[in-house]
């Protein structure tokens, strides 16, 4: 649906991007992630035709950007980092302008419109105008003018910025429901939105692709990586009796009290010493009350990626 | 085609619509008749006190309404125009950059030449609106008296031709710039402008290039159709104006996705 070959964009001698490549599928909701000034949103300005790259080329549905634009735009819904909205006009005329504008055939116009405000939940404020809307509801209506035209592709520069945690909710829920109908790009940089939204992520740190996979591949790849587990031990009553115990049990290299939680070590990346730890804890009758190992969440990802390339980065500048 | 046309005229009416639902069209408006009823009211005091004069024989054959009272307000609605367009037109390209719509227009699938395009007969159409009513003053005398209409007639299109113009240069500016104030200023010299570049060729000696700039007077070819009479050149000349204008507007609009 979406190819992206050696993509780059330089302002002046800046590099905002440099030699992306990835592609999404038909019905994918991709994440795109990465720390402010990454280049994510440049990279969904060029793949909708707002900005054009330095280098190399996006196709849509195998249209190209730059030689067909106007066929890619007609399959494209946009949301920018702020939502492009006309102050002066009410919802329901500002929506139907866009409607017509992305060349939705009139007699469709009143129905796409519906199903806009339907979907994004405007209909208590249809007849009012977006200047006197709250952030909120201005975000909605960017939404809902990128949904208007029922395009193939959602390109969503962080959909739900600006946002309280209700309409965060919501968003995310029609994302769900979007899911399938639509191939979806959106970016943000608040990870939990993309732990349940997308099936794929796209971790992209100083214009690079550093890591793209599922986000169970992603934490398979980590916990791979990771040569030992951390376990969480809580106790009722902990001592050092307790602690020894503990220690004894195979594959344990180290123990110690963090604000009354056992951080114990484990060498061996298995369950199976979680389970022989487990035993211990409670054979110990120190009234065991939580047992937690720390699996990678995509926070711990996140960090890790762009914190090395940031290391990366500091290393190579030093060394100049 | 019919699906580019229609690009165009969506874009055109959001911004008529817009600019007919806020009140700078309607400030400005107000303004205009404010010094148009001054001056055509001194003119047609001028013309009756000219007729009398006559009666008691004065100057063969009385005054000539067309040219003691028609052809004044016409360069007076010129000049009025030169403010009232650049303040008309200011918006048309900085309100889209400073609320942040452009990316909208820029990813919808309409091409940089249909944006300028709608923006320039939104632009024509509130020009010409204005226009309508200062064409009230004349053809309000038909009631009273009987008026020349042919000269009337091309007086006005000459009108709706440089005042186009004027949007065309006014929406050049507006692209040029995200702050209206930039944009309305540079408008004003550079339609003040317009009818300073003829004089240039009573500064060099003769010859092409004095001719060249003869070619390029606007007020040459805007008398004539005060005259009443209508030449093609003019009629070619103020389109390639507009042309000119509508032309570099959409290389810059264009530009946007290169910065």
């Amino acid at each position: 649906m979406i190819e992206v070959k050696g993509l780059r964009k330089s302002y002046g001698p800046i590099t905002a991007i440099a030699d992306l490549n990835f592609s999404v599928r038909k019905g994918e909701v991709v994440g795109f992630l990465g720390p402010n000034g990454a280049g994510k949103s440049t990279t969904m300005k060029i793949i909708t035709g707002a900005m054009a790259p330095t280098d190399g080329s996006v196709k849509v549905s195998g249209f190209d950007v730059f030689e067909d634009p106007i066929e890619v735009k007609k399959r494209i819904g946009y949301l920018p980092e702020n939502p492009p909205v006309y102050g002066e006009m009410s919802v329901e005329s500002y929506l139907r302008f866009v409607a017509q504008l992305k060349g939705v055939a009139s007699a469709n116009v009143g129905v796409q419109v519906e199903r806009a405000i339907e979907k994004t939940d405007l209909g208590s404020v249809r007849r009012r105008l977006i200047a006197n809307l709250s952030k909120g509801f201005r975000q909605r209506v960017g939404i809902a003018q990128a949904l208007v035209s029922n395009p193939d592709v959602l390109i969503l520069d962080e959909p739900t910025s600006g946002l309280d945690p209700r309409q965060v909710a919501e968003v995310r829920s029609l994302i769900q429901e979007l899911k399938g109908e639509h191939t979806i790009i959106l970016s943000t940089h608040i990870l939990p939105e993309v732990q349940e939204m997308c099936e794929r992520i796209i971790i992209i740190n100083r214009g690079q692709i550093v890591a793209e996979d599922s986000l169970a591949g992603l934490t398979q790849r980590m916990q791979n990586s990771r040569s030992g587990l951390e376990v969480s031990v809580r106790l009722a009553r902990p001592s050092a009796a307790v602690a020894q115990a503990l220690g004894a049990v195979a594959g344990v290299t180290s123990v110690r009290l963090d604000a009354g939680v056992y951080k114990v070590q484990l060498t061996v990346n298995h369950m199976d010493a979680v389970e022989k730890l487990a035993e211990a804890a409670v054979a110990t009758r120190a009234g065991l009350l939580e047992l937690q190992h720390q699996a990678f969440d995509l926070e711990d990802i996140f960090l890790k990626l762009t914190a090395n390339e940031d290391t990366a980065a500091v290393a190579a500048g030093g060394a100049q | 085609m019919k699906s580019w046309i229609r690009g165009t005229w969506v874009l055109a009416a959001k911004d008529l619509r817009n600019l007919f639902l806020s009140p700078l069209f309607y400030i400005i408006t107000g303004l205009c008749t404010i010094v148009w009823t001054l001056v055509y009211f001194l003119s047609l005091q001028e013309f009756a006190s000219q007729a009398t004069m006559s009666q008691f024989g004065g100057p063969q054959g009385g005054p000539n309404l067309h040219f003691v009272v028609f052809a004044k307000h016409v360069s007076i609605v010129n000049l009025v125009m030169i403010f009232a367009v650049s303040a008309l037109s200011m918006r048309l390209f900085t309100e889209e950059k400073r609320a942040g719509t452009m990316p909208l227009l820029l990813t919808s699938p309409v091409s940089a030449t249909q944006i300028t395009l709608g923006k320039f007969k939104a632009g024509v159409t509130a020009a010409w609106a204005l226009l309508a009513i200062s064409a009230v003053y004349p053809v309000s005398l038909a009631v009273y008296s009987s008026i020349e209409w042919g000269p009337l007639a091309t007086s006005y299109l000459g009108l709706m031709l440089v005042v186009a113009c004027y949007v065309g240069v006014g929406m050049l500016a507006s692209s040029l710039t995200d702050n209206t104030v930039v944009s309305v200023i540079m408008a004003l010299i550079l339609n003040v402008l317009l009818w300073f570049v003829g004089a240039l060729s009573e500064a060099s000696p003769g010859g092409a290039v004095n001719a060249v700039f003869e070619h390029l007077n606007f007020g040459a070819h805007f008398v004539n159709f005060i005259k009443g009479s209508l030449s093609v050149a003019s009629l070619v000349f103020f389109a390639s104006v507009m042309a000119l204008a509508v032309f570099l507007t959409q290389r810059v609009v264009e530009s946007a996705r290169w910065r």
